[in-house]
């Protein structure tokens, strides 16, 4: 099992050495690398910015330094699903702050964290353009419009159902 | 994908018109909206669905499909336009199709109960133009949005895409590309509204080996969605502005910056650069010019900072999105040190139009001071939210009413957030504002990006500030002081001062840094992050006060500082979800005792309450809200009927209060003046009690027996009334003043208002209150057969009513606004509609015509809505030559109420020019030493609630005055039953009341609502969420 794990870990490293040579001579690529190496390795550990670093030849304190400076970069491992709950104008008007609140609930984490079954990780968006739909909430890249309670619990259940299933 | 290298304007025009072509041996072209909202809602499956309904009904080869970019009405996707005859259809679910595809698209007929439905005129509009939503805009930016397939070169070809690039790059040089911007007007899109022409050439003049142009599409304003369904839309739109831009500079390579938190755009910009490369449209030797360019997506990662363009530079360098001091400007030193310009998107795709139709076209649009079209994106609590684009210029009024259809579910307009953090509010007072640049300026707003969000009464303007201020605080990226320090200091304020711990002062000190905050911090977003908070102080620093000094929020937002949004509502403050627990375990007498700790009069307003507590009901956001009201009239006749009024003594103090006016203020300030232990006089002209409750009010609504049920109950407690007893000439106001303590005006606006036109003294014209007066109190009053009333409050339907039960044939009500905006309670329309009650909107009589003294016909004219007043409503005005004849030998003029101050000499007491009291608003004290005043004196016409709640704060401030205490003695504390129910709520409306059917009861005046049964009440109060819970 643990060999498996370092396996897969070795092969996800090499899989975003890869990406460092495709970028490495491009000017000013950093984010857009990260971007990719986040998607593969779900998160942005230490040892994975400090192998970067090597790999595109800035110093680490470089790459630190963006990665804590974005939102969108996680140091932290991430849940399966990404719930963002929108807290633009628009969505916080009409009652995104309820969902805030009931997800803090139902799921007992808070903004930032993620399930201790290591299925959601809940962040709070400041707006995700879906003005129209407020209050609107996007699970990894799905946007849900015109969440109520009611609706966001029937959400979540139905991606506890589909892991279940799948 | 043809791999074809388009090279000439031949070859584009031969694109377009092969394209065009293969679409005519189709009978209909469908479009179905792909836009991010309706991806949102499903049109995949709408599309699919579609396509498949139409091959198993063998009409493949005659419908076309076309997945396009946004249309613009997000709120009621997925959506979908059929052509020809532009039937827009919204709200569609697989169902919907099938029918559609049989009716319309093999039957020919459209199916108008899927059409769009407008909510204002409330009914269905099947054809796109004559939509209200889209009759006012101009799409320039938008044009091919929702009009064509998004996802294929071809069909922007077809709609003459790359076009101006084609004759840009061949005929003319960069500085006549640039000279045509410049004479367009145009100016950046992206808020600022800098002259995007001269940003061009100061681009084109730098000497430069490498020049770059930068798309900004990190879109991060809160509110604002322009960008993303401009680039999801019509993404080659963008490319072709930035081929345009970078023709113009002299630049070979260009950067899209859009921000993470976008997927579906950057997936489309992906493919629509892929095609472009492919048909050679980017790349090398571009139409064969000679010349290169290209471009390259860059994707954010979530900072709202990298909007601001050396902070956005600094991040497609790879670096963390700070910004950079300027000068040197991105023009002359940018992106890798070059000179860079960068452009939003909404002035990029602005560009390819205004090559391809000229300058002057362009610039027909707008104002004199700025050209052109503005994208909105329209949020918040309005009717059709979604993108909308509009010439500049136009009302922001017309923005709100017109195109986005009002603000839903009838609660009032109180604010429009534009400009998104850095911008500001406008409020009702400046609907009329043009919607430019200065204008906005001018009211402390921004145009900004487009983000327009409208607010309704439920929100809290304090709040609102906090939000952005948390926005911005969190968004600072922490390089300079004054804006990482700032910001945290004025959120902290604000964050206090929402929770009740503000203390005076605060609101200097938000003003002092924010002034410090704007003109120290480097950059754009550090210098605009006050403006949300300045903005509402300006205009909302009622709100601040009433937060920090009394505790309480109007908008029923801020939750620390009540009960429950009903009772903070409510003027008198009766614990509502209390009395609802005790209905709901039998306690129907304990009930009515607690809300008379609040309110002494409860059977009456029970009847006749205007209920602002049932407007803030959060059951309202499951099903309906409760009947707050009519649970207060079933325990209140219960507990006349049933219960005895405990005998109760109060020592007694020795002072003595007169109060003049025997309404429901003064009856209010007797009740809590006698339980303090004062001799208390009521001194009331008329020959009842209970003021324009008694004679004002019809029985019908309000039957006399309950007004003398309540009014006994006062003069139990030892409060004399002294009925018959005008003050004035027998008894002085001066007699009254020496030989009491203490003086409590509430007369009352009781003089009906003129109409001010020829023929008011006719035989049958009567004045509103002068009618239902006369009929309450059982004189003589002649009615004719066919009677008009005059206005649109709670008086003129109450007269019409009342007409109607003295025997007139026909009861028309004349009003010069739309039903929709009649101040009268919706429920007393519906009843008098349904008795035979006919209303003429927008009609303003201009004189009363006589026919030997009496009325014969009234002259009328039209009104039609103008420009909107300082209460966000329009101003009818009359359409000249409109004028028309009505029979009727009786009118009823019910505009208004004044007051009536001749009992005293009005040169001793400061009085505002309406003739009512200035008073402290907390103590209700007048200007006179021991004379206080409440109710319509005060207030003008208003509602009975609002009068009490007059008397209860003018009772303890007239205690503290003559050395009580102040606190009011309401009686013992009852206790309130525990509520738990953790069971999951279903969905209820309101149980149904006992209503006396129209046939019966429209010509007699027994009480028309009969109230709850007790089973149905108590299955009401079990409605109640108890919001108190919530801590």
């Amino acid at each position: 099992m643990e060999g498996n794990t370092a396996t897969a870990t070795t092969e996800k490293f090499s899989e975003i050495a890869n990406i460092i040579d495709l970028y490495k001579d491009k000017e000013g690529s950093l984010i857009q690398v990260l971007h990719q190496a986040q998607e593969l390795y779900g998160y942005l550990p230490l040892e994975l910015q400090s192998f970067i670093a090597d790999g595109m030849g800035l110093p680490l304190s470089e790459v630190s330094g963006v990665v804590t400076f974005y939102s969108f970069f996680s140091t932290k491992p991430r849940g399966k699903h990404t719930i963002r709950i929108c807290m633009g104008t628009a969505c916080y008007v009409r009652g995104g702050k309820k969902l805030v609140d009931t997800l803090q609930e139902t799921l007992h984490v808070k903004i930032g964290d993620t399930t201790e079954d290591g299925m959601f990780t809940f962040e709070v968006a400041r707006c995700i353009g879906a003005c129209g739909l407020a209050p609107a909430i996007m699970v990894d890249d799905t946007v849900y419009k015109q969440v109520n309670p009611n609706k966001l619990k029937a959400i979540l259940a139905d991606y506890r159902k589909k892991e279940v299933s799948e | 994908m043809a791999a074809e290298q388009i090279k000439t304007l031949k070859q584009l025009e031969d694109i377009k018109k092969n394209y065009l072509d293969a679409q005519v041996k189709y009978d209909y072209i469908v479009y179905v909206c792909g836009g991010a909202g309706c991806v949102s809602s499903n049109c995949q499956l709408i599309q699919d669905t579609l396509v498949a309904e139409a091959e198993s009904a063998g009409i493949s080869d005659k419908v076309l499909v076309y997945q396009t970019g946004c249309m613009g009405t997000c709120a009621v996707g997925p959506v979908m336009l059929v052509t020809p005859g532009n039937t827009f259809y919204t709200e569609l679910t697989p169902d919907k199709v099938k029918e559609i595809v049989k009716e319309h698209l093999i039957g020919g007929k459209p199916v108008e109960q899927y059409t769009y439905f407008d909510k204002t005129l409330q009914k269905h509009v099947p054809v796109l133009d004559d939509i209200n939503f889209f009759k006012k805009q101009v799409k320039i930016a938008l044009r091919n949005c929702g009009a064509m397939a998004y996802n294929d070169v071809a069909a922007y070809i077809a709609r003459d895409g790359y076009m101006a690039a084609c004759k840009a790059l061949s005929d003319l040089s960069p500085q006549m590309v640039i000279d045509e911007v410049k004479a367009s007007g145009l100016k950046g899109r992206g808020g600022a509204g800098f002259p995007t022409g001269v940003k061009w050439q100061a681009g084109h003049d730098q000497k430069a080996d490498r020049k770059f142009i930068v798309c900004n599409a990190d879109e991060g304003d809160p509110g604002a969605f322009m960008d993303r369904s401009l680039i999801e839309g019509d993404p080659h739109t963008v490319l072709e502005g930035m081929m345009l831009g970078g023709y113009a500079i002299g630049a070979t390579q260009g950067y899209i910056y859009i921000r993470a938190e976008y997927p579906i755009a950057v997936e489309r910009m992906i493919e629509a650069i892929k095609q472009a490369r492919a048909a050679g449209l980017l790349g090398q030797d571009i139409f064969g010019s000679g010349f290169d360019f290209d471009v390259e997506i860059r994707i954010g990662a979530g900072a709202f900072v990298c909007g601001e363009e050396t902070a956005l530079m600094a991040s497609i360098e790879g670096e963390r999105g700070e910004p950079r001091q300027k000068p040197p400007f991105p023009f002359q030193r940018g992106l890798f040190g070059c000179p860079t310009i960068i452009n939003n998107v909404e002035t990029f795709a602005n560009i390819p139009a205004i090559m391809n139709r000229g300058a002057k076209w362009y610039a027909q649009y707008g104002t004199e001071e700025s050209k052109g079209t503005k994208v909105f994106a329209l949020a918040g609590d309005v009717v059709n939210t979604g993108i909308v684009e509009v010439p500049i210029g136009i009302p922001i009024g017309e923005i709100i009413f017109d195109i986005g259809g009002g603000v839903p579910g009838g609660k009032k307009f109180k604010a429009a957030q534009i400009g998104g953090p850095s911008g500001g509010c406008i409020t009702a007072a400046n609907l009329n504002t043009p919607t430019d640049y200065k204008p906005l300026q001018a009211l402390g707003a921004i145009m900004g990006s487009g983000g327009l969000i409208v607010m309704n009464e439920d929100t809290c303007m304090v709040d609102t500030a906090r939000f952005f201020m948390d926005f911005i605080r969190d968004e600072s990226c922490g390089k300079c002081t004054a804006c990482r320090v700032g910001t945290k200091r004025m959120l902290e304020i604000l964050e206090r001062i929402v929770v009740g711990d503000g203390v005076e002062g605060d609101v200097e000190l938000l003003l002092e840094l924010g002034e410090v905050i704007s003109q120290t911090a480097m950059c754009g977003l550090g210098q605009t992050a006050p403006n949300p908070v300045l903005s509402t102080i300006k205009y909302f620093r009622n709100e601040y006060d009433e937060h920090i000094r009394k505790h309480y929020c109007r908008a029923g937002v801020c939750s620390k500082l009540f009960l429950a949004p009903c009772s903070n509502t409510c003027p008198a403050g009766i614990n509502i979800p209390g009395y609802m627990g005790l209905i709901s375990v039998g306690r129907y007498v304990d009930a009515y005792e607690l809300i008379r700790q609040e309110n002494p009069l409860p059977a009456i307003c029970g009847r006749i309450c205007t209920r602002p507590c049932e407007e803030k009901c959060r059951r309202a956001t499951v099903d309906e809200a409760l009947a707050i009201c009519d649970l207060k009239r079933f325990v209140a006749d219960y507990a006349l009927e049933h219960g005895e009024q405990k005998k109760e003594t109060f020592p007694q103090n020795g002072k003595r209060v007169a109060i003049i006016g025997a309404g429901p203020s003064g009856l209010s300030a007797a009740h809590y003046l006698a339980r303090k232990g004062y001799e208390v006089e009521i001194f009331e002209a008329e020959s009842v009690c209970g003021g324009v409750l008694a004679f004002g009010i019809p029985a019908y609504r309000l039957p006399k027996n309950v007004i003398n049920a309540e009014v006994n109950r006062i003069k139990a407690l030892g409060v004399k009334i002294n009925l018959n007893s005008p003050v004035g000439e027998n008894l002085t106001f001066d007699v009254l003043k020496n030989e009491f303590d203490a003086v409590y005006v509430a007369t009352g606006a009781q003089l009906a208002q003129k109409l001010g036109v020829e023929g008011e003294d006719l035989n049958g014209v009567y004045g509103g209150l002068d009618f239902l007066k006369a009929v309450n109190l059982g004189q003589d009053v002649l009615v004719g057969d066919k009677v008009a009333v005059i206005g649109g409050g709670n008086t003129a339907i109450d007269s019409a009513r009342t007409a109607l039960r003295k025997g007139a044939k026909q009861v028309t009500i004349l009003y010069r606004r739309d039903r929709e905006a009649m101040p009268a309670e919706e429920l007393e329309i519906q009843e008098a509609l349904e008795e035979g009650v006919q209303i003429m909107e927008m009609v303003n009589p201009l004189r009363f015509i006589s026919d030997g003294g009496s009325l014969k016909q009234i002259e009328c004219v039209k009104m039609t809505p103008g420009a909107f007043d300082a209460s966000g409503r329009r101003r009818p005005v009359a359409v000249e030559g409109s004028n028309f004849l009505l029979d009727f030998d009786t009118a009823i003029a019910a505009v208004s109420q004044c007051t009536d101050l001749d009992f005293f000499d009005n040169a001793v007491c400061e009085l505002t020019r309406w003739k009512t009291f200035v008073v402290d608003e907390d103590t209700q004290m007048t200007s006179l030493d021991g004379v206080f005043a409440g109710g319509d004196v005060v207030r003008g016409p208003n509602d009975a609630i609002h009068a009490i709640a007059d008397g209860k704060r003018a009772a303890s401030a007239i205690d503290l005055y003559l050395g009580g205490d102040g606190v009011l003695n309401k009686g013992e504390q009852i206790e309130l039953p525990v509520i738990i129910d953790e069971d999951e709520i279903t969905q209820q409306k309101r149980f149904p009341i006992m209503i006396e059917p129209a046939s019966m009861r429209s010509h007699t005046f027994d009480e028309v609502n009969q109230g709850y049964k007790k089973l149905n009440a108590v299955a009401e109060s079990m409605r109640c969420l108890h919001c108190e819970r919530r801590n």
